[in-house]
Order: structure tokens, then C-alpha cells, then sequence
């Protein structure tokens, strides 16, 4: 039986959890860490217990903690969310071995996905095209990679083996620079996974990063929700999804291939529950396995817009051993929708990371806007976690009505007290290339600008500064006039006390 | 009051006297300018038109972010004119460099060492916060005089890290 469910996790993804689990009539756990008592998961969860001092690695990385909390609360089962230990396969094996259901794949397909190397040589093997790279050598030596990157040619990319998110990734673009990029690389996968090993691959031009979602449950049936386009990304890191994709909407052909073949590959790691299969695609339309995500995405609500499908409510029915609710020809892309990633990060100043507590917060609303967020006014972010702070999901009959909405629901959002990434999208969204659909994963980091000027409103911003300096200038005079009324108080006071002796 | 503000090259005269009306270049403007919650964030009603503007002072100036655009807007009034006529203005700051933590976080590595001469742009601290890593970089030539924190060190927002002292010094 599954009736109670711990979510380990926190943030926005913790409450988009609860949200299903509640629907569904599941009891929730939550689990907050020191830094984390007023998280919004802790107040929308039926209970929640603390899990240990804010650094991660004493809270939402403490495996023992986690399942003391899942014994004590006797939960049935325990859902990742994403990050954390969403694909630490030795924490699934654990929950299975306390005898917890774990919302997810197996140990083993965790374990073969996690490792990049691995999971090429799987994908080769099951006829999935990869990209041309190292993988499969092995642990390399600094010099065997240098000689081998002139084999594979530049530009070219260095990856993490153990890596994700972008971390420990470096392009490189000709010999000279293969030296640095190759300690710097492995200095970050070090720091931030522990293991310093990479390897090479080639770097595809122009490529779009496409991604198809897929479901597996435990009798064997596959299906795929479609594509997201992913590919208005920053050094690696996505701000903005979609879906679908414009190319493969203008392609049915390429988008059923590509969806066979994600199966395909979900098949032959015998794949269950959510995934994702990530992919290339170049200029030619040739694809290439990327890697596969074992977990459910931050872009998850995009595909549950267009197919009307709940990912989680469909994680817990297969993690309770249900068939899948549909079979492949029911699902229909619907409409379009976008998703705006809004992250504690300054747009102005290089996306610098922001901390502080949000004064006002006033979250966009009305037809065809969603919001995933985990944060509210009085709410301090800290350090300790990642930025993303909020999803703005919008949906429309057509890309275009989509992105319409999106301009208009992030004029409508009021975040003060953190820089956000607000002001970015709403300058993406206004430039041409982003709406006629004309870009790849290079696209922000070469050719975008964040502080080019389209419609330049100078007269309004300087009124709003001389108002602003005005006022500045009558407060300052005010607090002289207030010093020297309660000089005065003070001998009015004391005149009072005299007459009252 | 006379204000003038500039704005990417652009300049504006702002004459505010009242509370409900502003001259900006000779052109008389109803206004209703009031901060929402509690400021920095601002609706300004101008003949009827509506407005809201991000409003931040700066070193540099007033920082406006408007429809997702950041201007930068220089404003001097009619005192600080007279002072700027008077060649009391463009003072050189040529003391030393407080490198401070634009927010808490983990020092990763220091990629130099004291006495070591260093250029614009090097890196001179690693620093990791919400699990990302940030180069903080010299904004000029110098020496480094000091470092006052270690990798692995945790460290709070304005904390100094590293002082540089300019190379005329040495």
C-alpha cells in the first residue's frame, strides 16, 4: 500500500510534489534543514521533521537521516524530486532495502545513467547514435586526452563523468587552450562530485538541445510525451524551455523517429517510471544521445501542459505498480507551452547569485499562467541552495499566444528584495531570433546581450530617478527637522518632571 | 528644485516643485509618484499613464530597471552643479583594493599569493555559493597585499577576503 509519501526534498519542487500527493489522497512528509524552517514545503506538508544542519551534506544529502525520518514517520514511500539524491542510485537501493518504495527507476538504471561513460557504451549498443568523443576509454591520463582531442578535433567539450547541470564542462576550442580548461574542469567535477574524472566529446554546432520525456511502468509498456527544446541555455545551464519544438513541428516525421528511439533507449536499461532522454540535434536534423536524466526535470510542466498529463500523479501510480494510464497513440501535443526559470541571480551583473529576503512577491495569474514557486514575501533566500526560486509556465493555442502571455505574465511579477532573472527573459523574449524560433544552444552565451536596448524608454527612467533623488533629498531634511524637535523634547521633558517634584 | 539627469548620453531638465506636477524640458506633466509596499519598487502615474520602475541608488547613480531594461541615470541638482563648476568633483581613489564577498559562501581556492603582482581581470578568488562557482576578478592592476581567508573557509556577505594595493606603491 502506498498511502504516505516522503518528499526529500525542498523548494519549489518539494511543493509541486505535495500538490500531486494531496490530489491523490496521500498523506506528506516533509523534511526541512536547519536554514529551511519557514519553506513553504514545511507549511503545505501534513508533517515535517528536521533533517539536520543547512549545508546539504548534513541535511538533504544524509541519506541515514532521511530514512531514521522515513522509519519514525512511517512513511510507505519516498520521492526524490530532482537534485539531491534523486540519482544517487545507493540511496534508491536503500529505500528498497528499509523497505520503502522508491519513487523512481532502479538502482541499477540510476547507476548506469549516472555514469556517462556507461551509458554511451549502453546507447551504442541498443543502435542510439552518440556523439563522436572518449567514451568507453577508460580513466585518462592528462596527456593521453591532450592526444586524443586533436584525434576528435575542435571545437570540443570536456565533461564531468560524474557530472550534471554543467559542472566540470569546459568547450575548448583549439589545442592551445587544452591544457587550462582540462585542470579547470577537473578541479569542479572534483569539488563538486568528488571525482575528477572526465572525458572529451565533440563539440556539434548549432545543435538544439531536444529532450524527450518518457514513462515506463513495471509490465513492460513505454510511451513518450513528446519533445521540450531546450536549448536557450547559459554556459550549460537551461533558463527557458518549451514545448513543443518548433523544429520538430515542422517535422512529424523526425518527432516519431526521435520518440521511438527514446524509448528505445529507455528499453534497453529496462527503464521504469519518469526519464528523459536528452539529445542534439544539428543543422542537418542528425540526432545524438546526450544523456539521460533519471529523475523528473525542472522543465517537467511543459509536457504535462501540451499532453495534459500529470508526470508526478503518473510516477505514483507506477511506483504503486499500476499499469501507465495511456497508451502512445493517446497521447496528443496540444497547443504550446513555455517556461521561464527565474532564478536568484542578477541578469545585469554576469548572473551573479543574489540573496536577501523578498519584501513583495506578487505572482502572475490569469488564463493560461501556472507558477511553481517555493517562495513568499518574508521569505529570506540563502546561500546554501540553488537559485531557482520560481517557474512561470504559459500556455497557448500557438507559440505565439504563448509567448505573448509569457511577456505579459513577467511584466505582472513583483520580486523585491533579490535580483532575479526576470529581466532577462523579458529582454529574450522581445528579441527576434528567440521569436521566430531561430536558435541553438549557443545562442544566449554568443549572440544575446541581456543589456542591448530595444525600445529605449530614457525620458521615464530619468524621471523615475530625479523623483526618486527628490525625494531622497526632502527625507533627508525631514530627519535634520525630527533631530531638532526632540532636542526639545528632551528639555520639555524636563521641565515637566521639575513642575511634577 | 532643478534637477538634470542623464541617461545613455541623453540629457533631461527636471524641474520638480510640486508634488502633483514636473516640468521635464519645459513640458508641464501631471505626475502621482508613490512607492509600492515599501519601496525600491515605484508606480509613477504620468498624465495618466502608468508606470513602475526597480529604483536602487548606487555608487554610480541611480539605477532604474524598467520593462525588464536597467538604465543608469546620473542626477545632479542646481547645489551639486555649482560644486562640479568649482572643480570639486573627479577625485582618484588610488588606495588599496578591498576585495569583499558579494554574498556568503565557500571559498573554493585563491589562485594567488600575497606580493604576487597581478593584472585587470585575474582571478583572484574562487567562490562557491548556491552550488555554483564564481571568478571574482581583479578590477585593476595591483599587488596583492593580503589574503584573510583560506579554502574551505565559510565566509559572510561583505567580508573582506583579499586586499590589493595599487602597483605605484611597490
Amino acid at each position: 500500500m502506498l498511502r504516505k509519501v516522503l518528499i526529500a526534498n525542498r523548494g519549489e519542487i518539494a511543493v509541486r510534489v505535495i500538490r500531486t500527493c494531496h490530489e491523490l489522497g496521500l498523506r506528506t512528509v516533509a523534511i526541512f534543514s536547519e536554514a529551511d524552517r519557514h519553506a513553504m514545503h514545511v507549511y503545505y506538508a501534513d508533517e515535517a521533521y528536521p533533517v539536520g544542519q543547512a549545508q546539504a551534506r548534513d541535511s538533504y544529502l544524509n541519506i541515514e537521516k532521511i530514512l531514521n525520518i522515513a522509519r519514525i514517520s512511517a512513511v510507505d514511500a519516498i520521492h526524490p524530486g530532482y537534485g539531491f539524491l534523486a540519482e544517487n542510485h545507493e540511496f534508491a537501493q536503500a529505500c528498497i532495502d528499509a523497505g520503502l518504495i522508491f519513487v523512481g527507476p532502479t538502482p541499477n538504471a540510476i547507476a548506469a545513467m549516472g555514469d556517462k561513460i556507461v551509458a554511451r557504451s549502453i546507447m551504442q549498443k541498443a543502435g542510439v547514435p552518440v556523439v563522436p568523443g572518449t567514451e568507453g576509454e577508460g580513466i585518462l591520463r592528462d596527456d593521453e586526452i591532450v592526444t586524443m582531442a586533436s584525434k576528435i578535433g575542435f571545437p570540443l567539450i570536456i565533461k564531468s563523468a560524474a557530472g550534471g547541470g554543467g559542472k566540470g564542462m569546459r568547450r575548448v576550442n583549439d589545442q592551445s587552450f587544452m591544457t587550462d580548461a582540462l585542470s579547470e574542469a577537473r578541479r569542479e567535477s572534483e569539488a563538486a562530485f568528488g571525482d575528477g574524472s572526465v572525458y572529451l566529446e565533440k563539440l556539434i554546432q548549432g545543435a538544439r538541445h531536444i529532450e524527450f520525456q518518457i514513462i515506463a511502468d513495471n509490465h513492460g509498456n513505454v510511451i513518450h510525451l513528446g519533445e521540450r527544446e531546450c536549448s536557450i541555455q547559459r554556459r550549460h545551464q537551461k533558463l527557458l524551455e518549451e514545448a513543443p519544438s518548433v523544429i520538430l513541428s515542422d517535422d512529424i516525421d523526425l518527432r516519431i523517429k526521435m520518440g521511438e528511439v527514446a524509448c528505445r533507449a529507455a528499453q534497453s536499461v529496462g527503464y521504469v517510471n519518469a526519464g528523459t532522454i536528452e539529445f542534439l540535434l544539428d543543422e542537418d536534423k542528425n540526432y545524438y544521445f546526450l544523456e539521460m536524466n533519471t529523475r523528473l526535470q525542472v522543465e517537467h510542466p511543459v509536457t504535462e501542459i501540451v499532453t495534459g498529463v500529470d508526470i508526478v500523479k503518473e510516477q505514483i501510480r507506477i511506483a504503486r505498480n499500476r499499469r501507465l494510464s495511456r497508451k502512445q497513440d493517446d497521447i496528443e501535443l496540444k497547443g504550446w507551452a513555455i517556461e521561464c526559470r527565474i532564478n536568484a541571480e542578477d541578469s545585469y551583473r554576469d548572473f551573479m547569485p543574489s540573496i536577501g529576503t523578498i519584501s513583495t512577491n506578487i505572482i502572475p495569474t490569469g488564463p493560461g499562467v501556472r507558477v511553481d514557486t517555493g517562495v513568499y514575501p518574508g521569505y529570506t533566500i540563502s546561500p546554501h541552495y540553488d537559485s531557482l526560486i520560481s517557474k512561470v509556465i504559459c500556455s497557448g493555442k500557438t507559440r505565439g499566444e504563448a509567448l505573448l502571455r509569457m511577456r505579459r505574465a513577467l511584466e505582472e511579477y513583483r520580486i523585491v528584495g533579490v535580483k532575479t532573472t526576470i529581466p532577462f527573459h523579458q529582454k529574450l523574449l522581445n528579441s527576434h531570433r528567440f521569436m521566430a524560433g531561430q536558435f541553438n544552444t549557443s545562442f544566449v552565451d554568443d549572440d544575446f546581450h541581456v543589456g542591448d536596448k530595444s525600445d529605449t524608454d530614457d525620458e521615464i527612467a530619468a524621471v523615475f530617478a530625479a523623483l526618486a533623488a527628490h525625494q531622497y533629498r526632502q527625507q533627508a531634511a525631514q530627519l535634520v527637522q525630527r533631530g531638532k524637535r526632540d532636542a526639545s523634547n528632551w528639555k520639555w521633558v524636563g521641565r515637566w518632571e521639575r513642575m511634577h517634584r | 528644485m532643478k534637477y538634470l539627469a542623464t541617461v545613455n548620453g541623453t540629457k533631461f531638465e527636471i524641474d520638480i516643485n510640486e508634488d502633483s506636477h514636473i516640468n521635464v524640458d519645459g513640458q508641464r506633466y501631471e505626475i502621482d509618484f508613490q512607492t509600492v509596499g515599501n519601496g525600491p519598487l515605484y508606480s509613477l502615474l504620468i498624465d495618466g499613464n502608468s508606470y513602475e520602475g526597480h529604483i536602487e541608488s548606487t555608487d554610480d547613480g541611480w539605477q532604474i530597471l524598467h520593462k525588464g531594461d536597467l538604465y543608469m541615470v546620473a542626477i545632479e541638482d542646481e547645489r551639486s552643479q555649482r560644486l562640479m563648476s568649482l572643480g570639486g568633483a573627479g577625485v582618484l581613489t588610488k588606495g588599496d583594493y578591498y576585495l569583499k564577498a558579494t554574498m556568503p559562501g565557500l571559498v573554493i581556492s585563491i589562485p594567488v599569493k600575497e606580493g604576487q603582482t597581478i593584472s585587470q581581470g585575474d582571478i583572484l578568488v574562487v567562490l562557491e555559493s548556491m552550488k555554483m562557482q564564481n571568478e571574482l576578478k581583479s578590477p585593476r592592476d595591483g599587488t596583492v597585499l593580503r589574503i584573510q581567508v583560506n579554502p574551505e573557509d565559510t565566509i559572510q556577505q561583505d567580508e573582506v577576503m583579499l586586499v590589493l594595493s595599487p602597483l605605484d606603491d611597490q
